[in-house]
C-alpha cells in the first residue's frame, strides 16, 4: 500500500524527572504519546506495524535537553504549530514539544552539540582547575568503543569550552564537544574528566546539572 | 535538602531510575493540605510486577476518586536502590509525593503470592517502622493487607494490623470512610479503630483471635477474645460488574513492565472447578461484565494510555457467554486503531479456526495452551475437562494457521501422579510434534517449537486438594530427570521446570499457621527476600530459620490433613463449603471429573451464601 507521507523533525525539551528516561524509554513515550494525540502519523509497514521514530542525536540518562530533534512521518498536511501543540498536550511531566516542521538537514550533518554543566564547589578554585586542565598537553580519558571495548581517548583537541558563570553555586560552564556518526563525545566524558583533575588537587566537586543546549551541523549552522 | 533532592542524588548510580521517581502520566499527585487520608498502596514486589497488577490500578483509582484522599504506589525497590536508601537514610516513600509513607494514615499490602511475603518485611523496615504490629505504637499508619493470599492470612498475622478478606472495591471505601469520621470526631485511637472495623463486613483483625493447638501441632479452634467481633469472618464480593468501579486511566510507566498494556477486567470467578486451582475458587461466584462495558472501558483507556495492546484479563475469558460477540466488537475497534489484542487465559477447548483468525488480525504472537497433566486419567483427577482429541484439534487448527510455537503448561506432583503420568507429558509433546510434521502445508524453513513448562503441584487453602500433602524434594527432582530422559534428543522441544525448592517454600506458607510469622521474620532477618526471585533465593536459609524458630517445614509441606483437622483458615468463609470441597476430593481419588457449573450445579454453597441464583 503506498501511502502518501511527508518527513516532519519535531524539537522537545526533557527536563526535571524526565531526564531519568532513558534512550529505548523514551522510544516508547513518545509513541504512546503519539498514539493518544491522534495525530495522524505513518506507522511502519509489515509485521509488526509500529509508529515510525527516529532520533537523530541520543540523548545521555541524566543530561536535560532543551531542543532534542525526533523524525517522523506524517501521513496528512498537518501545520507545524498545531502539530506541536497537540502532541504537547498529551506528554507526560517534564517534555514539552517546541516545533515541529521539515526537515533542513540530514541526520548525518550533525558535527557537535553544545552542553551547560554546572559542577558544585568552590568556585574560583574550580574555574583555576578548568585552566589548568585545558593548559595540559592531553586530556586522556577512558571511552566504551562498540569495537574495542574500553579504550583510552585523548579528548583536548575536540574540546571548545564556552563562557563560564562563576557563583556561590560552584562553577558553571559551556562545553561543546563533538557528535554524530565520526567523533561524538558524551558529556560525561569531560565531566569526569575534570572532576577527576579537581579530585588530584583535592577539591571536591560533583556535577549537579547537565544540559545539552544546542545542535548543530559540521557547517556551524544550528541542526534544524 | 529535600528527600525527592536526595533522592534524585543518587538516582543515576541505579538501574532503571525512572522506576522510582514518579511522574509518570496519570499518577495522581494532590494538595496534601487538602488531604484527609493519605493510603501507601504497597506491592511487595519490584515495579515492574507491581505495576502489572490490575488490583491495584482498580484501588488506587478508586481511592483518589475520593477527593480528600490520596493514595500512592510503592514497591520494593531493587538491590542496588534498597542498599542506596539504607546507606543515605532514605525512608521508603510514596511515589506521587515523594515522602516517607511511616507519616500516612494507612500503609496497604496485596499480597498475590506467598513468596513475597518477606518483602512485607522488608518494606516496613525500610519504611524505619517495626516490623511487628504489637511493636508499632499509636502514632505509626495502620497497616492492612488484602489480596488473594490472606485467603490463609494467619502466616502474617505478627506483622498486619488488620486483612481485607475478598474484593476490596465496596469494603476499602468503607474502611476510609471509617476511619476519616472517627479522626474527625475525635475518636480515634488505633485500638478502637480496629474494633470498629472489625465489625465490617470482610475485615479481619487478626489480634482479636486466639488460636489453640493439639498437642499432635495442628490447630484446634481460632476463636475471637473478646466480645462484637465475628467468629467467623465472610469474604466481601461485588455483585454487579457493570456497575462496580473500573479505572478509565492506568499509570503509564516509562520503563518497561512485565504486563505493558491496557487491560479489561471481562469476568470473575471460574465456572470450571479444576480442583488444584485456588483462584477457581476463592474468585466465586462467576459474573460476567457486559460487551458493551468491556467495549467501552477499553476505548477509554487505550486512549487515556496511548497503549498498542489491549489484554481481556480473567481466569476463563472464553467462558464469557458472549466470547464471539465481544471478540468481533473488539476487533472492530482495535483493528482501525492498530492495537493489538491479547487473549490470555483461553481454553484449548474452545480454540477454533475464527478465534484464531480474530487472535492474529494485528499482530501474530505465540500460542500458550494449559493441559496442566500428562494422561486423560490425571486430567479427570484433576477435572481439567479437556481431552486429548481437543488438544491436538486445538494444534493442528494453529499449524495449519501458519503457527509454529506452541507453549504447554503442566504441573508436576499432582495428587495420584504416576511414572505414567509423567512420561504422559513427553508423549503429548512428541504426538503435537508428529501433528505438525505431517502438515504438508507448513512454509519451509519454519522451525517448530513446543515449550513444555512443569510447574511443580502446590496444594493450596480452598481447593479440594488442600488436604493433600505435596511430594517431597527429592521426589520432584527425580519425576524432572524422568522427563527430561524421555525427551532427549528432540531440539524442539524445551523443557522448563520451577525450582522445587521454591514450591516447597511456597506449599509451606500457602498452609502455614500463625507460628510460622516467626520462621518468616527469622528468614527476613537472615536476609531472605524477593523469595521468589531466582537472582535473589537463598533456599539454605530458610531450613535454618525453620530450625531456629522449632518449626518443621516438613509439617506445612509434606503432611496430608485429614477431612476432621481444623484448617489454619477455618475462621474465614470464602462462601464455599468444606463438605464441597471433601467431596471433591473424593471425587478425584475416584477419577471422577464435574462438570462445569453451567452445564450441572456441584453444590460449592457460593451463590446461596452470596443470595444470587445460579445457572
Amino acid at each position: 500500500m503506498l501511502l502518501n507521507k511527508t518527513d516532519l523533525r519535531v524539537f522537545f525539551s526533557k527536563k526535571g524527572r524526565a531526564v531519568y528516561i532513558s534512550h529505548l524509554d523514551l522510544l516508547r513515550t513518545m509513541q504512546r504519546a503519539l498514539k493518544r494525540s491522534g495525530l495522524p502519523v505513518w506507522y511502519s509497514e509489515g509485521f509488526n506495524p509500529r509508529i515510525y521514530l527516529n532520533f537523530p542525536l541520543a540523548l545521555s540518562l541524566g543530561v536535560e535537553g532543551e531542543c532534542e530533534p525526533m523524525d517522523l512521518c506524517v501521513t496528512e498536511e498537518i501545520p507545524g504549530e498545531e502539530f506541536a501543540a497537540r502532541l504537547s498536550a498529551v506528554c507526560p511531566e517534564g517534555i514539552g514539544i517546541i516545533s515541529a516542521g521539515k526537515p533542513v538537514y540530514r541526520n548525518k550533518d550533525i558535527g557537535s552539540a553544545q552542553y551547560l554543566l554546572g559542577f558544585s564547589g568552590e568556585c574560583k578554585a574550580l574555574s583555576g582547575e578548568l585552566d589548568k586542565m585545558l593548559a595540559r598537553d592531553t586530556i586522556e580519558v577512558m571511552k566504551h568503543s562498540k569495537k574495542k571495548g574500553m579504550i583510552s581517548v585523548d579528548i583536548k583537541p575536540h574540546i571548545i569550552i564556552g563562557e563560564r558563570t562563576l557563583s556561590d553555586r560552584g562553577l558553571e560552564v559551556k562545553v561543546c564537544l563533538p557528535a554524530g556518526s565520526e567523533i561524538s563525545l558524551n558529556c560525561g566524558v569531560f565531566s569526569d574528566a575534570f572532576t577527576a583533575q579537581c579530585m588530584s588537587a583535592g577539591i571536591s566537586t560533583r556535577l549537579n546539572c547537565a544540559k545539552r543546549t544546542n545542535i548543530y551541523c559540521k557547517n556551524g549552522d544550528f541542526f534544524k | 535538602m529535600s528527600l525527592r533532592e536526595r533522592i534524585e542524588e543518587q538516582l543515576l548510580s541505579v538501574k532503571n531510575p525512572s522506576r522510582y521517581i514518579g511522574g509518570e502520566l496519570n499518577s495522581v499527585v494532590k494538595d496534601k493540605s487538602k488531604v484527609d487520608v493519605r493510603f501507601a498502596f504497597c506491592f511487595p514486589d519490584s515495579y515492574e510486577v507491581g505495576m502489572s497488577h490490575i488490583g491495584m490500578k482498580i484501588l488506587y483509582s478508586l481511592k483518589n476518586a475520593r477527593e480528600n484522599w490520596w493514595c500512592e504506589r510503592v514497591f520494593a525497590p531493587w538491590e542496588d536502590f534498597e542498599a542506596v536508601m539504607r546507606e543515605n537514610n532514605i525512608p521508603l516513600y510514596g511515589l506521587e509525593s515523594l515522602e516517607p509513607i511511616r507519616d500516612f494514615d494507612f500503609i496497604g499490602f496485596t499480597v498475590q503470592y506467598e513468596l513475597c511475603y518477606t518483602n512485607i518485611l522488608n518494606m516496613l523496615d525500610l519504611a524505619g517502622l517495626p516490623v511487628l504490629a504489637r511493636d508499632r505504637g499509636e502514632d505509626t499508619p495502620v497497616v492492612v493487607a488484602g489480596g488473594p493470599c490472606v485467603c490463609n492470612p494467619e502466616p502474617l498475622c505478627d506483622f498486619i494490623d488488620l486483612f481485607i478478606i475478598g474484593e476490596g472495591e465496596e469494603v476499602n471505601i468503607e474502611l476510609l470512610e471509617l476511619y476519616e469520621q472517627m479522626k474527625k470526631s475525635g475518636e480515634y485511637s488505633k485500638e478502637a479503630f480496629l474494633e470498629a472495623a472489625a465489625g465490617i463486613e470482610g475485615i479481619y483483625v487478626p489480634k482479636f483471635y486466639d488460636v489453640s493447638y493439639n498437642s499432635d501441632g495442628t490447630v484446634n479452634s481460632v476463636k475471637p477474645n473478646r466480645y462484637a467481633v465475628p467468629s467467623v469472618v465472610k469474604k466481601r464480593i461485588i455483585y454487579d460488574l457493570d456497575k462496580v468501579f473500573y479505572p478509565e486511566k492506568f499509570v503509564v510507566p516509562f520503563s518497561e513492565i512485565v504486563h505493558d498494556r491496557a487491560v479489561v477486567e471481562v469476568l470473575r470467578g471460574c465456572i470450571r472447578g479444576c480442583r488444584f486451582c485456588q483462584a477457581g475458587f476463592i474468585y466465586r461466584p462467576f459474573r460476567e461484565k457486559s460487551t458493551a462495558e468491556i467495549v467501552r472501558q477499553t476505548k477509554c483507556l487505550c486512549e487515556s494510555t496511548g497503549y498498542e495492546e489491549v489484554s481481556l484479563s480473567s481466569l476463563s475469558t472464553s467462558d464469557h457467554s458472549e466470547i464471539e460477540k465481544m471478540l468481533t466488537e473488539m476487533t472492530d475497534y482495535t483493528e482501525g486503531e492498530k492495537v493489538n489484542l491479547a487473549l490470555p487465559s483461553m481454553r484449548i477447548d474452545r480454540f477454533s479456526k475464527e478465534l484464531m483468525e480474530q487472535l492474529s488480525k494485528v499482530r501474530k504472537s505465540g500460542l500458550t495452551f494449559a493441559p496442566e497433566a500428562g494422561t486423560q486419567r490425571l486430567r479427570d483427577v484433576i477435572n481439567k475437562n479437556i481431552t486429548e482429541e481437543e488438544i491436538f484439534s486445538a494444534c493442528k487448527t494453529a499449524f495449519e494457521g501458519g503457527y509454529a510455537a506452541v507453549k504447554l503448561y503442566f504441573m508436576m506432583g499432582l495428587p495420584t501422579e504416576t511414572d505414567e503420568d509423567i512420561l504422559g507429558i513427553a508423549d503429548l509433546a512428541l504426538r503435537i510434534a508428529d501433528i505438525y510434521f505431517q502438515n504438508k502445508s507448513r512454509p519451509k524453513g519454519q522451525r517448530l517449537s513446543i515449550s513444555v513448562s512443569v510447574a511443580t503441584f502446590v496444594p493450596k487453602p480452598f481447593t479440594p486438594f488442600q488436604f493433600e500433602a505435596q511430594i517431597t524434594a527429592e521426589e520432584i527432582s527425580r519425576r524432572q530427570k524422568l522427563l527430561l530422559d524421555a525427551t532427549k534428543g528432540k531440539r524442539y522441544i524445551n523443557i522448563s521446570y520451577h525450582n522445587y525448592k521454591v514450591s516447597v517454600l511456597e506449599a509451606a506458607l500457602a498452609k502455614g499457621d500463625r507460628r510460622m510469622g516467626a520462621v518468616i521474620k527469622k528468614a527476613w532477618e537472615m536476609g531472605c527476600k524477593f523469595d521468589g526471585w531466582d537472582e535473589f533465593y537463598r533456599y539454605e536459609r530458610w531450613p535454618d530459620a525453620f530450625a531456629q524458630t522449632g518449626s518443621d517445614i516438613d509439617f506445612y509441606a509434606h503432611r496430608p490433613m485429614s477431612f476432621e483437622e481444623t484448617a489454619p483458615w477455618e475462621h474465614l468463609d470464602y462462601m464455599i463449603s468444606k463438605d464441597f470441597f471433601i467431596r471433591e476430593n473424593k471425587r478425584a481419588k475416584e477419577e471422577k471429573t464435574t462438570q462445569s457449573c453451567r452445564e450441572r450445579c456441584a453444590g460449592c454453597g457460593v451463590n446461596k451464601a452470596a443470595g444470587r441464583e445460579c445457572f
